[in-house]
C-alpha cells in the first residue's frame, strides 16, 4: 500500500540531507509506528509521503495504483491525497467555521463522492468514533478528545487506503490519549486501511504491528 | 468544478462572510459606491445628451447637412441657398432665420421659416391654427407660440404680442400654437419673410437645412462644395452637431469618471486588505484543505470566488444605487452634471442593458483585482509550513530582499519615476489627459514600492540605538517591513496622496480663480442681457449727462464656428484701449503690438491650446461673413469659457463693418454716488428684464459655484482617508493576530499588558508616519500633475501650484492620531487573550 525506495531529502541551502536512501514498505492493512528523536526528520518523511514536500531522489508508491507521488505534479498530488490518504494531526486541525458534519464531509467533497452518500456515511462514522448526533455542533463547543475523534472520522470517511498520523495523541491527557489510540487503531483496522503513525510514545508504538525507528543513520 | 466542490466553496464563502461581517460589508459598500458613481454619471450624461439632441432635432428636424455662417453675427446669402437648391443632389433646402427677441422681460427664440419646405423637414415646428395643422397652408400674419411660452407669458392665442431686438420691434398677435414643441421650449415661429422684414437680415438667412436626394453620398457631396463656398460660410454634416454636443462635456465627464474610478479602486483596495487578512488568518485552514486534497488552483480560485462574492452583490447594489442617484439628481438638478453644460431640462433616465453590464463587470473586475494577490499568496503557501506555523508573509522564494534594495530594484524604481516624468511631458491623447492619469498611477506605484526603502532609511539608525524593550520590538517589526505593514502603509500612502493632491489642486485653482476675478471684474457694477442686444433706450439713458455713472464700458458676445466638431469659440467685442489691453485682460505673457495696419486680437489660453496658436502670428478669422486677417497680440487667462474666446476691440470691429450691439456693460458710478447708481440700475434692469450684479456678488457667486462643484471631491477625500485608516486598522490587527504567539511569548517573558499595547501602538504610529510622509510627497507630485498636466489638457485651465500647508499638515497630524487610535484596536486584540492560552494552543 506504501512503498518507499531510496528516498533522499535535503532542505534548500543545507549541505547535509535530512535523510538519505531510505527504503521501506507497508502492506495493505498493516499499521506501522514511526519513532525517532526530535529533529531526525520523521515529520519531513511524513510530508514527503503525503506529497507536501518533495524528496530529492527516490520513489514513493502510494495506494492500490502504486502511484509515485514524487513524480506527480502538485495538482495530481492533491488529487491523490483527496482519494487515497487520510490524515490525523497532533493539533486536530478541525475547521472552526464549519460544523462537525461539514468538517467530516470535506474529504467526501474533495474526493468527488456522490452527495447522496454523504449524510449516511458521516452519521455512521460519527457514531463509530463516539460522537453520535454531534453533526450540527460547532468545533468551538468540543473538548480536545472530541476534536480528535472528529479528525479521525474525517480521516476515514472517504475510505482511504493509507492513514498518515502525526503524533495523534500528543495534545491529549493520558486517559484520553489511550481512548483515542484504541479508537484510531480499531477504526483503521475495521476499514482495512494501512497506517503510518509518527509517535514519541512507546505505548502507541507498541500497539502497532511494526515499529520503524528513524535515526540520523537511517531506518532501523 | 464539480458540484461537491461548489458546495465546499460555498461553505467557505458563507463562513468567511459570517466571521468577517464588517470588513466584508465595507468592501461591498465601497465597490457599490464606485459602480454607483460611475453608472450615475453615465446615466445622467447619456440622458442629458439624448434630451439635448432630441431638443435639437425637434427644432432642427433631421437634415443631412447644414449651411451656416461661422460667425454668429454672419448670414447665409439667399443666393447661396438658391444655388444649393438647384444642385441635382439636393432634394430640399429649408431656409431658416433664427434670432432671439425680448418679449417683456423674457428672452425668446424666434424662428422664421417657410412653411411649405419646413413641413417636410421640421414637422415639430408646424403651427396649429384653430384645429388644423398648417402643413401646406400659409402663415397668418402673426406669431405661433409654444405651449410653454403661452403658459409663461400667461397669454392665449389671439392676444397681442410685441417682440423687440435692439431697436427693432414687431407688434402683432399670437396666431396659433406649436402643438409638437417640447414641453420646456420657449419658442416662437413665424413666416420667414415677416421675420426678415422686422428683424432682418435682408437677402440672407441664418441657416439652410439640407436634405440630399436619395442615393447621394454625403461626404462626397460635401467635398464637391468645399471650394465653392463664400468666405465665412460652412457646409457641414448635421451629424457633426451630435459630436460637438458630446465634445462639450467630454473632458468633464472623463474627469468625473476618473473620480468614480478612484472610488472603485479604493473598493478594490478594501477587498485586497480584507482578503489578504482573511487569507492570512485562515492560512492554517487553507493549508489543511490543501493537505486533504484541495488543489493549488482551487485554493487560488477559492479566494477569487470570495472576491467575486463581494464584487457581484456590490456591483448589483451599485447599479441600483447609481440608477437611484441619477434619477434623484436629474429630478432635483436637471441633466447638468455640475459643469454647466446641459442645464435647463429634466431628462428621463433610461437604463440600457449593455452599459449596465459594463459597469457590473467593472465592479466585479475591481473586486477580483483586489483578491488577486491574496489568492496568489494562498496558492503558493507552503502547506506543511503553513499548517505548522501559520501564514508565510513572503512568497516561498526565501529571498529576503525587502531590506536590501539591490541595484535591479533601484533601477526599476528609477525607471518608474522616469516613465512618470515622461508621461507628464506627453500631449493630450484624443483631447484627454490620458498620459497625465497614467503618470498619476505611476507616482502612486512608486510611492508604494519605495516605502520599505524609506522605512529602512528612516528607522535604520534608530534601530541601532539603545531603546526600551517595547520601542525596540515595534521598531524591529516595522524595519523588517513584513507584508502586513507594507499593505497598511500602502493604503495610507494612496489615500493620503489622493487627499493631498485634491486639496492642492483645488487650492491652486481657487487662488488662481480669486486672482483672475480681481482682473476681470474691474468695475463695481455689471449688466447683462440674455443673448439679445441691450435695449437702445437703456444705452441712450446711460449716455445722458444725468446718468449716475462716470464710466461705461460695453461688450458684445458672439460665437465663431472654427471647427464643426468642436464647440464654438466666443468672440468678445470690447471697448478697451488697444494700446493697453492688459488693463482689462489678465495676460499670461508678453503683449505684442500689432504691426501697422494689422487688426490686433487677444486670444484666451483655451483657444491657444485647442487651435495651437501663438502670440505674434496672424490668423484668418471668419468674421462678418468674410475671412479677416488678424494679429494675435497676446494670450489671456480665461476660466469662464473652456472652449476658447477671442477679444477684438470695438473700434476695429466697427471699422470692419460690424454692428456693435452691446450685450454686457461694466459700469463705474460717480464718486460718492454709488447708492444712487445702484438704485438707478436696479430700476432699469427691472424695466428691461436684464441682469445686474455688483462685482462682489459675481465674485462671491463664482467662488460659491467653484466650492460647490468641488464639494464632491471633499467627500471623496474623506472616504479615501477613512478607507486608508480602515486598511491600517485591519492589516495591523491581522499582523498582530499572526504574531499572537510571539506576543504571548513576550508576555511570558515579562512584558506587561501596557508594554504590549505601547509596542503595538508605536508600530501603528511608525507605519502611519511612513505612510503619511510618502503619501505627502506623492500627493504633492500628483497635485502638480493635476494642476500642470490634467487641468490644462482636459479643461485648458492653467494656474500656479499652491500647496495649502495649513490644511495639509493638520490633516496629516489628525490622520496620524487616527492611525494611533486605529492601532489601539489592534493592540487590544493582541492583549485580549491570556498569554498562557495562546502559548498552549497550537496554530
Amino acid at each position: 500500500m506504501l512503498s518507499v525506495a531510496n528516498l533522499t531529502k535535503r532542505h534548500p541551502g543545507s549541505a547535509r540531507p535530512v535523510f538519505s536512501a531510505l527504503g521501506f514498505s507497508i502492506a495493505a492493512g498493516e499499521i506501522v509506528a514511526l519513532a525517532g528523536e526530535s529533529g531526525v526528520g520523521k515529520s519531513t518523511l511524513l510530508n514527503c509521503i503525503a506529497g507536501l514536500e518533495l524528496a530529492n531522489t527516490g520513489a514513493i508508491l502510494v495506494g492500490p495504483q502504486a502511484q509515485d507521488i514524487v513524480r506527480l505534479d502538485e495538482a495530481a498530488r492533491a488529487a491523490l491525497r483527496a482519494t487515497t490518504i487520510g490524515f490525523v494531526f497532533q493539533a486536530f486541525h478541525v475547521l472552526p467555521t464549519l460544523t462537525v458534519a461539514q468538517n467530516v464531509a470535506v474529504p467526501l467533497l474533495l474526493g468527488g463522492v456522490a452527495a447522496g452518500e454523504h449524510a449516511a456515511r458521516i452519521e455512521a462514522l460519527l457514531g463509530r468514533v463516539g460522537l453520535p448526533g454531534f453533526g450540527p455542533r460547532w468545533p468551538g463547543t468540543l473538548s480536545g478528545g472530541e476534536l480528535q475523534r472528529v479528525a479521525i472520522a474525517r480521516a476515514l470517511v472517504h475510505r482511504p487506503s493509507l492513514i498518515l498520523a502525526d503524533e495523534p495523541t500528543g495534545n491529549l491527557d493520558p486517559r484520553t490519549a489511550d481512548e483515542i489510540l484504541v479508537l484510531l487503531l480499531e477504526r483503521v483496522r475495521e476499514e482495512g486501511a494501512s497506517a503510518l503513525i509518527v509517535t514519541h510514545s512507546q505505548h502507541v508504538a507498541q500497539n502497532c504491528d511494526r515499529i520503524l525507528t528513524l535515526t540520523p543513520d537511517g531506518l532501523q | 468544478m464539480s458540484a461537491p466542490r461548489w458546495q465546499l466553496s460555498w461553505w467557505l464563502i458563507r463562513a468567511q462572510f459570517q466571521t468577517r461581517r464588517t470588513a466584508t460589508a465595507l468592501s461591498m459598500l465601497a465597490i457599490a459606491l464606485g459602480v454607483a458613481l460611475g453608472y450615475a454619471i453615465h446615466l445622467i450624461n447619456d440622458a442629458a445628451l439624448a434630451d439635448f439632441s432630441q431638443a435639437m432635432k425637434s427644432v432642427q428636424g433631421e437634415p443631412d447637412a447644414l449651411v451656416a455662417p461661422q460667425d454668429s453675427a454672419g448670414r447665409v446669402p439667399l443666393a447661396l441657398i438658391n444655388q444649393l437648391a438647384r444642385d441635382e443632389a439636393v432634394a430640399l433646402v429649408v431656409p431658416v432665420i433664427e434670432t432671439r427677441v425680448r418679449i417683456g422681460e423674457l428672452t425668446v427664440r424666434l424662428i422664421g421659416l417657410d412653411v411649405f419646405s419646413a413641413g417636410l423637414l421640421m414637422p415639430d415646428l408646424l403651427p396649429r391654427q384653430g384645429e388644423s395643422i398648417k402643413g401646406g397652408g400659409l402663415f397668418e400674419d402673426g406669431m405661433y407660440a409654444s405651449p410653454a411660452l403661452l403658459a409663461r407669458l400667461q397669454t392665449k392665442i389671439g392676444a397681442g404680442v410685441t417682440a423687440m431686438r435692439g431697436d427693432a420691434r414687431w407688434s402683432t398677435h399670437i396666431a396659433g400654437d406649436l402643438p409638437a414643441a417640447r414641453p420646456d421650449d420657449l419658442l416662437l415661429v413665424a413666416d420667414i419673410a415677416r421675420v426678415q422684414a422686422h428683424f432682418g437680415p435682408a437677402d440672407a438667412v441664418s441657416e439652410g437645412r439640407i436634405r440630399l436626394a436619395p442615393g447621394t453620398k454625403l461626404t462626397a457631396w460635401l467635398n464637391t462644395w468645399a471650394g465653392k463656398l463664400p468666405p465665412g460660410i460652412t457646409l457641414r454634416a448635421a451629424a457633426d452637431n451630435q459630436a460637438r454636443l458630446s465634445n462639450i462635456s467630454r473632458a468633464y465627464r472623463v474627469n468625473l469618471n476618473v473620480l468614480a474610478l478612484v472610488a472603485l479602486l479604493t473598493g478594490g483596495f478594501l477587498v485586497f486588505a480584507t482578503q489578504l487578512t482573511a487569507v492570512a488568518q485562515r492560512s492554517t485552514q487553507f493549508a489543511l484543505l490543501g493537505v486533504l486534497g484541495l488543489s493549488p488552483r482551487m485554493r487560488l480560485m477559492q479566494v477569487l470566488f470570495e472576491g467575486l462574492a463581494i464584487g457581484v452583490p456590490g456591483a448589483v447594489i451599485g447599479l441600483a444605487l447609481g440608477w437611484a442617484m441619477a434619477a434623484a439628481f436629474t429630478r432635483l438638478l436637471g441633466g447638468d452634471l455640475g459643469g454647466g453644460f446641459f442645464s435647463g431640462g429634466t431628462p428621463a433616465i433610461v437604463p440600457e442593458l449593455l452599459p449596465a453590464l459594463g459597469f457590473f463587470a467593472l465592479g466585479c473586475a475591481a473586486s477580483l483585482a483586489g483578491a488577486l494577490y491574496p489568492a496568489w499568496l494562498n496558492r503558493v503557501q507552503p502547506l506543511a509550513q503553513a499548517l505548522k506555523t501559520g501564514f508565510a508573509q513572503r512568497p516561498p522564494s526565501g529571498r529576503d530582499d525587502a531590506l536590501r534594495p539591490r541595484a535591479g530594484k533601484a533601477i526599476a524604481l528609477a525607471l518608474v519615476a522616469g516613465a512618470a516624468l515622461a508621461l507628464t511631458r506627453l500631449p493630450a491623447l484624443f483631447d484627454l489627459p490620458l498620459a497625465g492619469y497614467g503618470a498619476i498611477a505611476l507616482v502612486l506605484v512608486l510611492g508604494i514600492a519605495v516605502a520599505p526603502l524609506v522605512t529602512q532609511m528612516a528607522f535604520g539608525a534608530f534601530a541601532r540605538r539603545e531603546l526600551p524593550a517595547a520601542q525596540r520590538i515595534a521598531v524591529q517589526n516595522v524595519m523588517q517591513a513584513p507584508l502586513m505593514a507594507q499593505v497598511a502603509a500602502s493604503g495610507l500612502i494612496v489615500s493620503f496622496a489622493l487627499t493631498v493632491s485634491m486639496v492642492t489642486m483645488v487650492a491652486s485653482f481657487r487662488v488662481a480663480l480669486d486672482q483672475w476675478l480681481d482682473v476681470v471684474l474691474p468695475a463695481p457694477y455689471y449688466v447683462r442681457s440674455k443673448g439679445v442686444p441691450l435695449p437702445p433706450q437703456l444705452l441712450a439713458a446711460l449716455e445722458r449727462p444725468d446718468a449716475p455713472f462716470a464710466r461705461v464700458e460695453r461688450m458684445a458676445a458672439g460665437a465663431l464656428n472654427l471647427d464643426p466638431r468642436r464647440p464654438t469659440v466666443a468672440v468678445l467685442v470690447r471697448e478697451l484701449d488697444p494700446a493697453n489691453p492688459g488693463a482689462r485682460l489678465p495676460f499670461t505673457g508678453e503683449i505684442l503690438a500689432a504691426p501697422a495696419g494689422a487688426i490686433p486680437v487677444w486670444i484666451s489660453e483655451p483657444m491657444q491650446e485647442l487651435y495651437r496658436l501663438k502670440p505674434g502670428q496672424t490668423l484668418r478669422l471668419p468674421l462678418l461673413g468674410r475671412e479677416v486677417e488678424v494679429f494675435v497680440g497676446g494670450v489671456w487667462r480665461d476660466y469662464a469659457r473652456q472652449f476658447g474666446a477671442v477679444v477684438i476691440g470695438a473700434t476695429d470691429y466697427r471699422a470692419l463693418g460690424g454692428k456693435f450691439e452691446a450685450t454686457e456693460l461694466a459700469l463705474w458710478p460717480h464718486q460718492g454716488g454709488e447708492a444712487a447708481a445702484r438704485d438707478w440700475l436696479a430700476r432699469e434692469a427691472s424695466r428691461y428684464g436684464i441682469e445686474m450684479a455688483e462685482a462682489g456678488e459675481i465674485r462671491a457667486l463664482s467662488l460659491d459655484i467653484f466650492d460647490k462643484s468641488f464639494a464632491v471631491t471633499y467627500a471623496l477625500e474623506a472616504a479615501a482617508m477613512l478607507i486608508g485608516l480602515f486598511g491600517l486598522a485591519v492589516t495591523l490587527a491581522a499582523s498582530v493576530w499572526l504574531r499572537a504567539r510571539e506576543l504571548a511569548t513576550l508576555s511570558a517573558l515579562g512584558f506587561n499588558r501596557a508594554m504590549l499595547t505601547r509596542a503595538v501602538m508605536l508600530e501603528g504610529a511608525l507605519i502611519a508616519a511612513i505612510g503619511l510622509a510618502v503619501g505627502l510627497a506623492c500627493g504633492i507630485a500628483v497635485g502638480a500633475i493635476l494642476t500642470h498636466v490634467v487641468n490644462p489638457q482636459a479643461f485648458h485651465w492653467r494656474m500656479e501650484l499652491q500647496i495649502p500647508w495649513l490644511q495639509v499638515l493638520p490633516g496629516a497630524a489628525l490622520t496620524l492620531a487616527a492611525g494611533i487610535i486605529a492601532s489601539r484596536f489592534a493592540a487590544l486584540q493582541a492583549t485580549r487573550l491570556p498569554a498562557a492560552q495562546v502559548l498552549a494552543s497550537a496554530q
